[in-house]
């Protein structure tokens, strides 16, 4: 376990100052509760976990407005945490401090249906929303693979989105304000303090600062939503392709040709291979570069003239189309696309999936290019990997898998994330399109931003003047 | 079988989060370590020795329900009960080594610093389990004497002087709900044999029944029951007298050795009956047969004879649900909800055969209980281990069972249908809603067809 101490340890005051605002029951400085505290989902804290001195669960603005105060008085560092199921470390300790557990913070205040938003607090589960507005026929739409245990308080810092995000857009585009705890401890309500309007242009857009900020420059502590109607149905084309140059000429077509689905999905063939593994009754094809699967939303008559649509084009492209505009089928054709990311584990027997260099963006236009060297930087590396991804913004998720008592293939895998990322940025895309930065991809951002990363960090001086929320991420000081 | 041991399945564990949403224990305290992730990497701390053996760790791990609710949600089938129960047995061996050494040799205290359990709860353990539950005529003896306390005045007397006060309050709760014990004549052994109750149809098969052993005891009446359900649905059914317990509770107590004589005993006890499948109705014992082979990694002769065992267990409410044939059956207008028993969910994987089944019967109106996907806090003896945390998980669940507004509660395991008597009387609404084996639900709505009908 990585001891990261670079402060001197925590004043017992702090502790009996802490048990005064939280209680005893909720401020945790067991070892055994800082070795669970001291991983997320990254690959980094599997390598480096990074224990936190104490760990509190917040239930009320209040209490942590109160903590984030006596934590800039003592300058100790405050790390804000929902589910933690990220992917980038953002949600660990990096010198000691306090873990400030958020995920019991999660009811949902207030579902103003008439108004088409929801007031909720930043602990609640992002499908746990939806099911609370479904019989409003109301929905939350950003759709991370994640939506199971997420929480949208994680969702708005990391601006997170899903294979949707190609109709539906990201989380920023649906928050319309927040109650959020600065690094001061003082609180604010953006977007408005009083206001329920759907849109406004008045003022600084703080809430869009704060959005996609990973808790660096404050903690939301509410959060006011956009919604949209639930759609009435849904129809799947799933069709396969000799070439990668094919598929990426049938996404062009089908964006040409005015239809706009709601996701559109590409596995290479080495995942069409491991969900076979997985589910061998899909049958998937498997001497083809790559499978695209395609999803129309709407209403029941809509769905069935898009399906039709989209088959023909995709026809001139693709050496095997299946289709369906019936639920049960479509959720068996979705199928191959839901069980990827658990699939590719098992291309390699004994191995486990390291996710790095999962998340990068390119240009659609460059994304069958991409796919390739990705591949030839891999076998450069000797890994086996899948690469699936949303094709419809260019956002691919590269999944390498490795044996962790493989030293050699551990240092490798490393080196081959390292040249993913270069590779991002030399296509005119991005590292991270939608996990963020944290730990991992701090030392990219310097390249990707040039300039513009000194604003950044003149911002958070401003705002966060003692560095204590969440110091260390986003190559923000430590 | 299991495609991983418990150490190589916790290596796949990526910390996704997947399990959060269905942990009890999470869910009522929001405490990473006890949550299944939490309690994965603690176990990985002390197995892979960065942590030492303490009372801190032993207390974490023991407040894991093993309901196996996370198992289900793991898209890697991380099996944490399983990794939970090995980080257990290695503090058990521990501290076993050293009050071995105790008297002669001083052991580093640093290595195990664990506060002992006071030698007459041990002792109390040891002879439960390897001479009570392990013995039928010896179970028989207690049954007797349960019965005696009840009957002879005595249960009324100590609840007049009110002695039980003295007890811990789950136990005073418990006394309190404890069923009726059958007479020792009305609890001799069941027929060997029951043919189906209508020879002139086919049959559905020839099952044997696994009576359990406090199953036995203490609900013999749903053990009759069951053998007169399956045998009302067309089955033959066989009652071998040699089984026994299961050894499940031998089992999560780490009595691995214990386990595995009982295991052995039931597979020649069963294979003799030759039968198609081999029914149980406690989702607890049901989940702790289908994993006999597990017992049988390295014993190639016992694993093959394990498989086929473990192959034809069934839950009461599947096999009829899927091979019987209901008969007529009716209700009497009321509302019915159902407590899934979490091994029966997420071990055995049957869902919802008992509320289908439910469903069927006409002049019933069945409604979902929110949040069914929890754990009802029962889980073997742990309310009596975790009183505090059971408590709250309990108060939560009858919030639930309020909200449905029902008349009955369904259940499919003995555990989970003591601790919902539990709840129903701590809230004070026996009067209003009633607890019951979703077996005894249906033959009574069996009888209660048969009595109106003309025939």
């Amino acid at each position: 376990m990585t001891e990261t101490m670079a402060r001197p340890p925590l004043d017992k005051k702090v502790i009996s100052r802490l048990t005064e605002i939280f209680g005893e029951d909720r401020v945790l400085t067991n070892n055994t509760d800082m070795i669970t505290y001291s991983y997320d989902a990254s690959f980094e804290t599997q390598l480096n976990p990074r224990k936190p001195e104490v760990a509190v669960i917040a239930l009320s603005t209040e209490e942590v407005s109160e903590c984030v105060k006596l934590a800039n008085e003592y300058k100790i560092p405050v790390y804000p945490r929902g589910a933690a199921t990220g992917q980038t470390g953002g949600a660990v300790s990096t010198k000691g401090g306090i873990m400030m557990d958020l995920s019991k913070m999660n009811r949902i205040l207030d579902i103003d249906h008439r108004n088409m938003q929801v007031m909720i607090e930043p602990g609640v589960i992002q499908n746990d929303l939806n099911e609370a507005l479904k019989p409003y026929g109301l929905r939350f739409p950003p759709d991370p693979g994640s939506a199971n245990m997420c929480t949208v308080g994680g969702m708005v810092s990391n601006n997170s989105s899903g294979l949707r995000a190609v109709k539906y857009g990201v989380t920023r585009h649906y928050v319309l304000g927040m109650e959020v705890v600065l690094p001061t401890g003082d609180v604010i309500v953006t977007g408005g303090a009083h206001s329920k309007a759907l849109k406004s242009v008045s003022g600084y857009d703080l809430a869009h600062l704060m959005i996609g900020s990973e808790g660096t420059l404050g903690i939301v502590t509410r959060l006011r939503l956009k919604l949209l109607p639930l759609p009435v149905t849904r129809g799947i084309v799933l069709c396969s392709f000799k070439e990668l140059e094919d598929a990426g000429a049938a996404v062009n077509a089908v964006f040409s040709s005015g239809l706009q689905p709601s996701a559109i999905e590409i596995m290479d063939f080495n995942c069409t291979k491991a969900v076979n593994m997985m589910k061998p009754e899909l049958n998937l094809p498997i001497d083809n570069e790559a499978i695209l699967v395609f999803e129309v939303d709407g209403a029941k008559e809509e769905v069935s003239s898009q399906v039709t649509r989209l088959k023909k084009v995709v026809e001139k492209y693709a050496s095997y189309i299946k289709f369906s505009d019936e639920p049960e089928e479509c959720e068996k054709l979705w199928q191959a696309r839901k069980l990827v990311g658990a699939a590719v584990g098992l291309l390699k027997p004994g191995g486990f999936r390291v996710y790095g260099g999962e998340d990068i963006c390119v240009p659609i236009s460059r994304l069958p290019e991409t796919l390739r060297e990705i591949h030839n930087i891999a076998d450069r590396y000797g890994i086996v990997c899948g690469i699936y991804g949303h094709v419809g913004d260019g956002n691919l998720h590269t999944g390498p898998v490795v044996n962790s008592n493989n030293e050699v293939e551990m240092e490798n895998v490393q080196k081959m994330i390292d040249d993913i990322h270069d590779l991002a940025i030399k296509m005119e895309g991005t590292t991270t399109a939608e996990h963020g930065v944290g730990i991992v991809r701090a030392k990219y951002m310097d390249v990707e931003h040039g300039p513009a990363m000194d604003i950044m960090r003149a911002i958070k001086k401003t705002l966060d003047p003692n560095n204590i929320l969440n110091p260390g991420k986003m190559a923000l000081p430590n | 079988m299991k495609l991983l041991t418990p150490e190589q399945s916790m290596y796949t564990c990526v910390r996704c989060g997947a399990c959060r949403g269905v942990c009890p224990t999470l869910n009522i305290t929001g405490r990473e370590a006890d949550g299944p992730r939490g309690r994965v990497l603690m176990a990985r701390a002390l197995l892979e020795g960065t942590i030492s053996v303490n009372q801190e760790i032993k207390d974490q791990l023991d407040r894991c329900l093993l309901c196996s609710a996370c198992v289900d949600a793991c898209p890697m089938d991380v099996q944490v009960p399983d990794i939970v129960m090995v980080a257990k047995e290695q503090i058990a061996a521990a501290v076993e080594m050293d009050s071995f050494h105790e008297k002669s040799v001083k052991l580093d205290t640093n290595q195990v610093d664990i506060k002992k359990q006071a030698k007459s709860v041990r002792n109390v353990k040891e002879f439960l389990f390897d001479k009570v539950l392990a013995d039928q005529k010896n179970l028989n003896k207690v049954g007797n004497l349960l019965w005696m306390y009840q009957k002879s005045g005595l249960q009324k007397v100590t609840r007049a002087i009110g002695i039980m006060k003295f007890f811990p309050e789950q136990m005073q709760q418990m006394e309190r709900i404890m069923p009726d014990i059958l007479p020792p004549s009305k609890r001799k052994h069941h027929p060997e044999f029951t043919p189906r109750a209508n020879e002139k149809r086919d049959s559905r098969g020839r099952v044997a029944f696994f009576q359990g052993c406090l199953m036995d005891m203490m609900f013999r009446e749903t053990n009759d029951n069951s053998i007169k359900l399956l045998s009302k649905t067309g089955f033959d059914v066989v009652t071998p007298k040699s089984q026994v317990c299961c050894g499940a509770l031998h089992h999560h107590s780490g009595k691995t050795d214990k386990s595995i004589e009982l295991a052995k005993a039931n597979i020649i006890a069963f294979e003799e009956a030759k039968v198609d499948y081999i029914i149980t109705n406690a989702g607890g014992c049901g989940a702790a047969l289908v994993e006999y082979e597990e017992f049988f990694r390295d014993d190639p002769v016992w694993l093959e004879r394990a498989k086929g065992f473990s192959s034809k267990i069934r839950d009461i409410s599947e096999i009829v649900h899927e091979k019987g044939e209901m008969p007529a059956t009716v209700g009497r207008g009321e509302r019915v909800t159902y407590q899934p028993s979490c091994h029966l969910q997420y071990v055995m994987k049957v869902k919802d055969a008992p509320a289908k089944l439910v469903k069927t019967v006409p002049n019933v109106e069945y409604v979902e209980l929110p949040d069914k996907k929890y754990c009802c806090g029962s889980a073997g003896i742990y309310n009596m281990l975790q009183p505090e945390l059971a408590n709250e998980i309990l108060d939560k669940k009858m919030e639930k069972v309020k909200e449905t507004d029902s008349a009955v509660l369904i259940t499919a395991n003995p555990g989970c249908y003591l601790q919902m008597k539990l709840g129903v009387h701590k809230e004070g609404m026996e009067k209003v809603i009633e607890t019951k084996h979703v077996v005894d639900y249906l033959v009574e709505s069996i009888d209660r067809a048969e009595s109106k009908s003309p025939s």
